[in-house]
């Protein structure tokens, strides 16, 4: 295993599991279990971004390379992107919990962290899993301390979420020393300045397989600069490739099995996405809370006013919601993670498994992820008002910098598809009880009102609204199985509304996870569980309400929304004055935070 | 040679101020090494950097959460720790002679402390510190270069920047421009894990504490928030002198 920093390590589960499982607020990792080593990693890493990331913000946005390239070194020195880079090529190994941290903390400008992100994932990540040890001898640590940057080049202009379907070819040379590759790449982040890609090929237009290109290979040309709506200051190119000879010494990994490397590398790409979701909705919270307390409307500061409170409120909660679970899925993949022999052959080949475990939950961070920081730049850019759509004020890049987070790493329609179709896959494998947890709900919806469940605790009635978002999410993945069988997959967009079901019950497990382990130390916290349990309980509504009208029809229908009614009943709480509360807290920080005096 | 530098922990500049029960709230709020006393830290991981032989000590007085500040100095590279535990509240003269006993014992010969405490603005803990032991002391330097035991660097005035030399040893108190503090980087803040922090009991000192504070509060400037009625200019006027002179009375 790799150096574990966390000293808590959470309770093995299975991926998937969170939909039929009820865990003790004891077995998940929460950002309160961070030790005081990750606590100074998070404070060198928010200082760097802080301080020189954001203090160089026009010249990165400006694409000055330059700027960029020495910041990259920068974090490389301080070791920001050694973290996933084994002991013996110069790097630090620590646990996935801690090189979230890192990408979390980092996200202050949307340009600068994907640079930073494609670099340290998809560009070093491959190299590590499944380079040589001549390979990585060559590379690592070169990547490491960010004197060289990398790229990854899958996507072509007809092949991206299909990416399976690439057209660029390699042909071994006739002296078998090289392979001769042809084709065109595109949306490389980083190549523009990258010294070395990781590009995948057909051999003989059938084996998809990777490759480790130098830059300045004669045949690799990189195409003109994309100009774009946002994190404009990070590089995005085609790669034109052209009787580009590669020496077969740099073919990474096996022949014919790139997909292995294209695919799991997507995971790690996408609970990080989703930790940098948390990382800038927290960064753009803090200059919409910053500016909203400045600016005075009617002789009063804005955050006087309820749509303004009402908005920093909902923000909050997102970003406690996102931190919840975020790091428990991490936390969940650093359990999984803890018993793999770091000294097996199949080392790397274990730790894709143990974060493949998780694939639903990685989709999730994703869509959920970025859907939540979307919002939050939103509202940020309202908080506002005109100023918001200047260039003067970081509001207006955040807002543009989002954007990307829903389409790249697997657009938010593929991972919707990916969530609800892997947790059937699981369910079909055996590897998840999924069918006898559907049977036991619908037995027991079907046979009519059944003995309520009493909880207890502060958020007693949000786990009462849990347990129920549990039961619609089995109800409705069971009335869709009855109804579409097998077929169920080509129904996307039921597809999509049973995805946002399994989300809320991530995410909401997870915020009452984290609030109850904290065992009452943050009354803001309970505020912000309470908040976020609203809003959750309002989406899960709303989808469980269209499956049931997309697959039943008559009696069926009219029984189906007798039950939904029964499992959607519960009383409103205060959302207006929770929400103030949670404000004024935010408000007096002059950010995002979970301690308050004010709470 | 051993180094000591003086640790203090103060509310992070981004965070509010806010007063509970007769003192500044810190509970929950980000506290971080004084700015001040982290030139010193830098100062001290150069000195040796630049070949001196040296142990360097962060020392630090105060409640356990002071331990997050010396932590920081050690992943910045001190070699170890000694923390002075309590919650009593210390004036600099005290804690001049808990630093001016651990220099004696540790057989330190220069001492670090930043020129000015960030958050009640104090300069005396350098000087105090300074007069217990009998030692020089040179302030608000923002060069320092070590030849031997002889210590030599400037300082700025108020008019121009003063050169000087001293023997060590010698109490260096620094300002903004001496340097610049590195960030903890990542290996060094796995490496500090295994450092050690010696936790010692204020009883060991024998010290008390000459000065209480007995309550904060903020100034606090009210405005009247009044507004005249301009719809005749005239009238308005006249209200305004009235006003400026005899409620202002900032005219005659």
């Amino acid at each position: 295993m790799s150096t574990a920093v966390s000293s808590f390590i959470a309770k093995r589960t299975a991926g998937g599991s969170f939909l039929i499982e009820d865990l003790l607020p004891g077995d998940v990792f929460t950002p309160e279990d961070f030790t005081e080593e990750q606590k100074q990693i998070a404070q060198t890493t928010s200082q760097f971004a802080d301080e020189q990331v954001l203090s160089s913000i026009s010249e990165i946005e400006a694409k000055n390379y330059d700027v960029t390239r020495r910041l990259m070194r920068q974090a490389g020195e301080l070791g920001l992107m050694s973290v996933d880079v084994p002991e013996e090529y110069g790097g630090l190994e620590l646990d996935k919990v801690t090189s979230t941290l890192i990408t979390d903390r980092i996200s202050v400008s949307g340009s600068f962290s994907v640079t930073y992100s494609a670099h340290v994932g998809i560009g070093m990540l491959p190299l590590v899993w499944y380079g040589t040890p001549q390979q990585k001898q060559k590379y690592i640590a070169k990547l490491a301390s960010g004197e060289w940057i990398a790229a990854y080049a899958l996507s072509e202009s007809s092949a991206g979420s299909d990416a399976m379907n690439i057209r660029t070819r390699a042909t071994l040379s006739p002296d078998g020393r090289h392979y001769i590759l042809n084709g065109e790449k595109m949306w490389i982040s980083n190549a523009g300045m990258a010294s070395l890609f990781t590009v995948f090929a057909k051999i003989d237009g059938e084996k998809f397989t990777a490759f480790l290109i130098e830059a300045g290979t004669p045949g690799l040309t990189v195409g003109k600069e994309e100009h774009k709506l946002g994190i404009r200051g990070s590089s995005t190119c085609p790669l034109i490739l052209v009787d580009c000879h590669v020496p077969v010494e740099n073919v990474l990994g096996e022949i014919g099995k790139g997909h292995q490397i294209a695919f799991n590398i997507l995971n790690v790409g996408r609970f990080k996405l989703g930790a940098a979701a948390v990382g800038g909705s927290r960064n753009s919270l803090r200059d919409g809370i910053r500016y909203a307390k400045e600016r005075i409307a009617f002789g009063k500061p804005i955050t006087s006013f309820g749509l303004v409170q009402e908005k920093i409120a909902e923000s909050a909660a997102g970003i406690y919601a996102g931190e919840a679970v975020v790091y428990r899925v991490i936390g969940a993949i650093d359990a999984a993670l803890s018993s793999v022999d770091k000294s097996s052959p199949e080392y790397s080949k274990q730790v894709q498994k143990c974060i493949e475990e998780f694939a639903v939950e990685c989709s999730i961070l994703k869509f959920w992820g970025s859907e939540m920081a979307e919002r939050v730049v939103d509202q940020t850019l309202q908080l506002h008002g005109g100023y918001g759509y200047v260039e003067e004020y970081p509001a207006e890049r955040a807002y543009r910098d989002s954007r990307i987070n829903k389409i790249f790493e697997g657009t938010n329609e593929i991972n919707r598809l990916i969530t609800t179709g892997w947790m059937i896959k699981r369910a079909m494998q055996g590897r998840l009880a999924l069918m006898p947890a559907v049977k036991k709900v619908m037995d027991e919806v079907m046979s009519g009102p059944g003995e309520r469940v009493a909880f207890e605790g502060p958020l007693a009635d949000e786990r009462a609204l849990l347990a129920n978002a549990k039961k619609l999410g089995l109800f409705c993945a069971g009335a869709a199985s009855q109804k579409f069988g097998m077929e169920l997959g080509d129904q996307q967009e039921v597809m999509g509304m049973l995805a946002d079901l399994l989300a809320e019950v991530l995410v909401l497990d997870s915020v009452i996870l984290r609030t109850e382990k904290m065992r009452g130390r943050s009354a803001l916290a309970v505020k912000l569980a309470k908040y976020y349990a609203a809003r959750s309980f309002r989406i899960v509504e709303s989808a469980a309400e269209r499956v049931i009208g997309t697959v039943a029809e008559g009696d069926m229908l009219r029984t189906q929304m007798a039950i939904f009614r029964r499992l959607t009943k519960h009383e409103p709480i205060n959302t207006v004055s929770i929400g103030r509360e949670i404000a004024a807290t935010m408000v007096e920080a002059g950010r995002y935070t979970i301690n308050g005096s004010a709470a | 040679m051993r180094i000591l530098t003086l640790i203090r922990q103060v509310l992070d500049a981004q965070e509010g101020v806010h007063i509970a029960k007769n003192a500044v709230e810190l509970n929950g709020r980000k506290l971080v090494i004084d700015t001040m006393d982290e030139y010193g830290v830098e100062e001290a991981l150069r000195l040796r950097e630049h070949g001196l032989q040296a142990e360097v000590i962060a020392v630090a007085i105060g409640s356990a959460r002071v331990e997050e500040a010396l932590r920081t100095a050690l992943a910045m590279g001190a070699d170890r720790a000694i923390h002075v535990e309590t919650d009593v509240a210390l004036d600099a003269i005290a804690l001049s002679s808990v630093i001016a006993q651990i220099a004696q014992a540790e057989k330190a010969e220069l001492i670090f402390c930043g020129g000015q405490q960030s958050d009640w603005d104090s300069q005396a803990l350098g000087a105090a510190t300074a007069e217990r032991l009998n030692w020089p002391q040179a302030t608000w330097t923002r060069a320092l270069e070590l030849s031997g035991s002889l210590l030599s660097g400037r300082h700025d005035t108020e008019d121009g920047v003063e050169s000087f030399e001293v023997q060590l040893p010698a109490v260096i108190t620094t300002q903004q421009g001496l340097n610049e503090p590195r960030y903890p980087t990542l290996p060094n803040i796995m490496k500090a894990k295994r450092k050690q922090i010696r936790k010692d009991p204020l009883d060991a000192y024998a010290i008390e504490p000459k000065l209480q504070t007995k309550g904060v509060a903020f100034q606090t400037r009210q405005r009247l928030r009044k507004i005249l009625d301009g719809k005749d200019a005239f009238t308005a006027a006249s209200q305004l002198v009235d006003s400026l002179r005899n409620e202002a009375r900032v005219i005659q």
